[in-house]
């Protein structure tokens, strides 16, 4: 019987981390990550562009190691040249056009023909290769797509690309989201990094969650959004009898706690929502009580955030 | 050295101000350069004029307008990540953006003094104040990169280094003055013409290795800075 070997990681952080004096940016973090597209998400600041800088070798890590195929990005310009990045900054070399920014990548690449590259870049982010206008005269949009043009014109194998659509339309994310993937299915790592969920959730890819510099979680989409939707809730509920919903609520065992607010609401901490979700109409209708508003207070994606790093 | 770096640092450093800057200093050369000739003493006063301004004003403060922002505005704007990503080695990005430094500030600099010292008319001062100006264009470029990649406000700190260590600590003694380039073109000038200037005294030999062995200590630091920096 033969088995077979899984392909060893393109990237792969063992103990990672980083500080700048007394900011510790990522603590400790490990995760290994092959073909296909993967997702870092976290909060801004999170820690998630000092991850993709020490990828691509523009930071080292102040403990544990970091290596892009098997190699330190940092020391191995062989690595380097397979490596293509989108950097979160907007600033580009703006007195060149597009195309000469295109070109001048595929250039310092030593691509074979690199007119001819940077045309066929610029054509994939959908730009006009002809347009001679300089970079300084470009939308937000037309910026984000010349940077992911720079970072796929030498056809890399490790493509990290921080926030890539900010600053697109839906049709234009749409379309960037479906590249990835087709960037994902040739056998290349694209690594996308973003603080908006619903984003990810689009991308349908892995996903390592970033949080407060450590790796909060790490898995598929859906595992991520069931660990997420299962989180403890703080929830407002305005009706027009709190105290008495809030007591059968309590009898049923789907809120842990509650504290009336006023003559009209009532607020609920809850252990399990999805069961509270499914009960609270019930009891409501059981009670004769009217249900005016519910409004979790902590749904925002930094309390989220910070439950993963709790967990 | 890259050739695409190269191209792209010259064509980053033609802005409106700096040809503005470049046409003003030039047009002070040439009238200094009459003023010489029509002087009583043109010699003497034609070589200090071609010390006092080409070497310690012309060529230093056009050598860190452009030195500095060569490799700085590229840090600066958060750019340098275009140049840093790609695998080129790091010596290759220094020495490219020196050679387009030189490029730029030598020939400008150093025909601007080379014309007005031929407006002076005195014959010993034209070879001399060209080879002066051209190592005096050397040595601060090689600083002036250096300072670019070095610090964030280079402008700012190139400007103190001409004010307060060319120009005013190196009259403080022989061991300042050993320590400031300028003394070295400048002495070249004077072996030229033998007017004595003050600072000057430096030897034929010194006079010519020092501002070379400055501009490459520049370009060897730019170098290993780039190769430890890291890039934002």
């Amino acid at each position: 019987m033969s088995t077979q070997a899984s392909p060893p990681p393109m990237v792969q952080a063992a103990s990672v981390s980083k500080w700048f004096g007394d900011l510790v940016a990522v603590s400790d973090v490990s995760f290994s990550i092959g073909a296909g597209v993967t997702a870092l998400l976290g909060p801004n600041g999170a820690g998630k562009s000092t991850l993709l800088r020490m990828m691509c070798g523009l930071a080292r890590p102040s403990n544990g190691t970091l290596t892009v195929l098997g190699q330190d990005p940092r020391a191995d310009l062989a690595v380097l040249g397979r490596i293509g990045m989108a950097p979160q900054q907007e600033s580009l070399l703006d007195y060149l056009s597009g195309r000469e920014f295109v070109e001048l990548a595929a250039q310092l690449h030593h691509v074979g023909n690199p007119v001819e590259a940077a045309r066929r870049a610029i054509q994939t982010v959908e730009l006009d290769p002809d347009d001679t206008r300089r970079l300084s005269t470009y939308s937000k949009g037309m910026r984000q797509r010349i940077k992911l043009a720079q970072a796929i014109v030498h056809d890399p194998l490790v493509i990290a690309l921080d926030e890539p659509l900010t600053g697109l339309d839906p049709r234009q994310r749409r379309e960037m989201i479906q590249l990835f993937h087709r960037l994902g299915d040739e056998g290349k790592c694209v690594i996308v990094s973003s603080h908006v969920l619903d984003e990810v959730e689009r991308f349908g890819s892995r996903v390592l969650v970033i949080a407060q510099g450590r790796l909060a979680a790490e898995g598929d989409f859906r595992e991520i959004r069931n660990l997420m939707d299962d989180r403890p809730l703080r929830i407002s509920i305005r009706t027009d009898q709190p105290r008495a919903l809030a007591i059968a609520l309590l009898d049923r065992g789907v809120i842990s706690g509650c504290r009336l607010e006023g003559n009209d609401s009532v607020v609920v901490d809850t252990t399990e929502p999805a069961t509270f979700r499914r009960a609270v109409a019930p009891v409501a209708r059981d009670r004769d009580a009217s249900l005016l508003e519910l409004r979790p207070l902590d749904d925002d994606l930094e309390s989220v955030f910070r439950y993963l790093v709790g967990q | 050295m890259n050739p695409h770096i190269f191209r792209v640092v010259v064509r980053s450093q033609i802005s409106t101000g700096r040809l503005l800057a470049l046409a003003g200093l030039s047009g002070v050369a040439i009238l200094l350069a009459f003023v010489a000739r029509v002087a009583d003493d043109p010699v003497e006063v034609a070589t200090r004029s071609m010390g006092t301004f080409g070497t310690n004003i012309f060529a230093p403060f056009i050598a860190l307008a452009l030195g500095s922002a060569a490799l700085g505005n590229l840090v600066e704007d958060r750019t340098l990540v275009y140049v840093w990503l790609r695998p080129v080695p790091r010596y290759s990005v220094a020495t490219a953006a020196f050679a387009a430094v030189i490029s730029v500030v030598g020939p400008i600099v150093v025909a601007v003094m080379t014309v007005a010292a031929a407006i002076t008319g005195v014959g010993d001062l034209l070879v001399a104040t060209a080879v002066a100006t051209a190592l005096a264009v050397f040595a601060y470029s090689g600083i002036f990169l250096a300072l670019g990649l070095r610090f964030k406000r280079s402008l700012l700190v190139g400007l103190g280094y001409i004010a307060i260590w060319e120009l005013l600590l190196s009259r403080l003694g022989d061991w300042f003055a050993r320590l400031s380039v300028r003394s070295y073109p400048m002495s070249i000038l004077s072996d030229a013409t033998d007017v004595s200037m003050r600072l000057a005294d430096r030897s034929t030999l010194a006079s010519y290795v020092v501002p070379l062995a400055v501009g490459f200590a520049g370009l060897v630091y730019t170098s290993w800075r780039l190769s430890r920096t890291e890039i934002d």
